[in-house]
């Protein structure tokens, strides 16, 4: 089937089996090397993108579905501001996720902050007066998608704080 | 795209209407709701739909929420994710902790409650609890252009090893419907990843209603994915109507009544998950007693 959509920026026609994952279009047809997903839709997690900014496992979502969507991989993702805050949060803690499940991770994280408040074009981030706070085992649990055991968990609750911290500060510099 | 795997044609009915008329012509087709079971079955790609796939994702009526004095009414295309969101005050909190243990918000927004409810091996926890809540499904049954539509409770929606129990037909789950009349003792638990290790865990679900100092009702399903789909008619027997609190002994007793009927009718499941339902069976009497002294 052909369909049309928006990766990484760029607007393509892709001639792809209808029922194909994403996450197969990406690697194979696209040779996109920022995800890498083996677990063939058994939620390793290895596999995050934004589908119109919201935070989806590519290996879970067919090609049918996917006609008109925006899809950022973290390729085009770690141009973002948004990005950067992840980024800082990683120097600041001084640990950051090993090789293997750091994209993943990352984009875990952001979809976490999204939901915190952060914002998204979908979801329009919460007033800067109202600070969010962190539920900490609910953070743990969506960190736990992805299985990779290089990190501790409080490490990276803790990078999720920082992140936070960083994004709700820009947001309220760039409002006033 | 692979060799010689020819793309299947994707339907995307817009109404029920629709979806029976594209049914009738292609009976084999996939029907697609969230995808996420169907997806990650070891041979879904590469691999041919000979009769294409039909999509739910563009049936509006499968997408409501509606709710009245005595139920609530939730179409099967409504997301885990939409619903926890949207039903925060109108669904009991069984209900909201069950959809919260369905994966991280990630896959929540994926799976669909339909979806969930029609998947072979029962490894959402979705249908356990239903099944304790009295909750009713409507399905609509195809056969050879005919369409008859049944409202069937969860409970007698699968057999006693969690497979749908639906026949050869086709069918389609529309929308369940939940009563609002809850009891005030309410339980649930997971226990073991139900998605990337079925085979090892275990749903149980308890629902109960108290008057005064005895139990009037109690609803009880365990659930253990790909191996059994369990509702124990004479432990809920016993249960409805005890003076509450429930002697430790008895509570010890009607343990193990479970784990014996569970053996003698499900020979596949393991110790571990034997030991662990019936534990959790017991802690749930005992927060029921509890909660009657204080």
């Amino acid at each position: 089937m052909k369909l049309e959509c928006t990766i990484d920026g760029k607007a393509l026609t892709l001639s792809v089996n209808s029922n194909k994952p994403l996450s197969l279009i990406l690697m194979e047809d696209l040779e996109n090397l920022s995800i890498s997903s083996y677990c063939r839709g058994n939620a390793c997690g290895n596999c995050i993108v934004l589908v119109d900014d919201e935070a989806t496992l590519s290996c879970l979502v067919p090609a049918f579905r996917i006609r008109g969507a925006k899809i950022r991989t973290f390729e085009s993702f770690q141009r973002s501001r948004q990005y950067r805050d992840i980024e800082r949060a990683y120097k600041a803690v001084g640990s950051k996720p090993c090789s293997s499940c750091y994209n993943a991770r990352t984009m875990i994280i952001e979809s976490i902050l999204q939901e915190a408040g952060g914002g998204s074009s979908k979801q329009p981030a919460s007033p800067p007066s109202k600070e969010v706070k962190l539920d900490k085992a609910k953070v743990a649990r969506e960190l736990s998608l992805n299985t990779c055991q290089c990190m501790d968990m409080a490490e990276l609750i803790q990078i999720v704080e920082i992140a936070l911290g960083y994004r709700n500060r820009r947001r309220r510099v760039r409002r006033s | 795209m692979y060799e010689g795997v020819r793309s299947p044609l994707i339907y995307t009915p817009r109404s029920i209407g629709e979806f029976a008329t594209i049914i009738a012509r292609h009976p084999q087709a996939i029907v697609w709701a969230g995808g996420t079971y169907l997806i990650s079955r070891g041979d879904y790609y590469p691999a041919e739909a000979k009769d294409g796939i039909i999509d739910l994702a563009y049936m509006e009526d499968l997408k409501r929420i509606t709710r009245n004095d005595r139920y609530v009414e939730i179409g099967a295309m409504v997301t885990a994710r939409q619903l926890l969101s949207a039903g925060r005050l109108l669904l009991p909190p069984i209900l909201q902790e069950t959809l919260r243990s369905m994966g991280t918000q990630i896959v929540r927004r994926q799976v669909t409650i339909g979806g969930s409810l029609c998947i072979s091996d029962t490894r959402y926890s979705l249908s356990t609890t239903l099944a304790t809540l009295a909750a009713s499904a409507e399905v609509k049954f195809y056969d050879e252009g005919k369409v008859t539509t049944h409202w069937i409770p969860i409970a007698k929606l699968y057999d006693n090893k969690g497979r749908l129990n639906v026949g050869e037909k086709r069918i389609l789950l529309t929308r369940i419907r939940i009563g609002l009349e809850f009891g005030d003792l309410q339980r649930f638990t997971l226990f073991g990843d139900p998605i990337r290790k079925s085979r090892e865990c275990g749903i149980v679900a308890l629902h109960a209603k108290r008057d005064q100092n005895s139990l009037s009702k109690a609803q009880f399903c365990i659930t253990f994915p790909g191996k059994a789909f369990h509702i124990s008619k004479d432990l809920e027997s016993k249960l409805s109507g005890s003076a509450l609190p429930i002697h430790p002994e008895r509570v010890n007793a009607l343990s193990y009544e479970l784990v014996a009927e569970l053996t003698k009718m499900h020979s596949t499941i393991s110790d571990l998950q034997l030991e662990r339902a019936r534990r959790i069976f017991e802690s749930f009497l005992h927060d029921l007693n509890s909660q009657s002294l204080s």
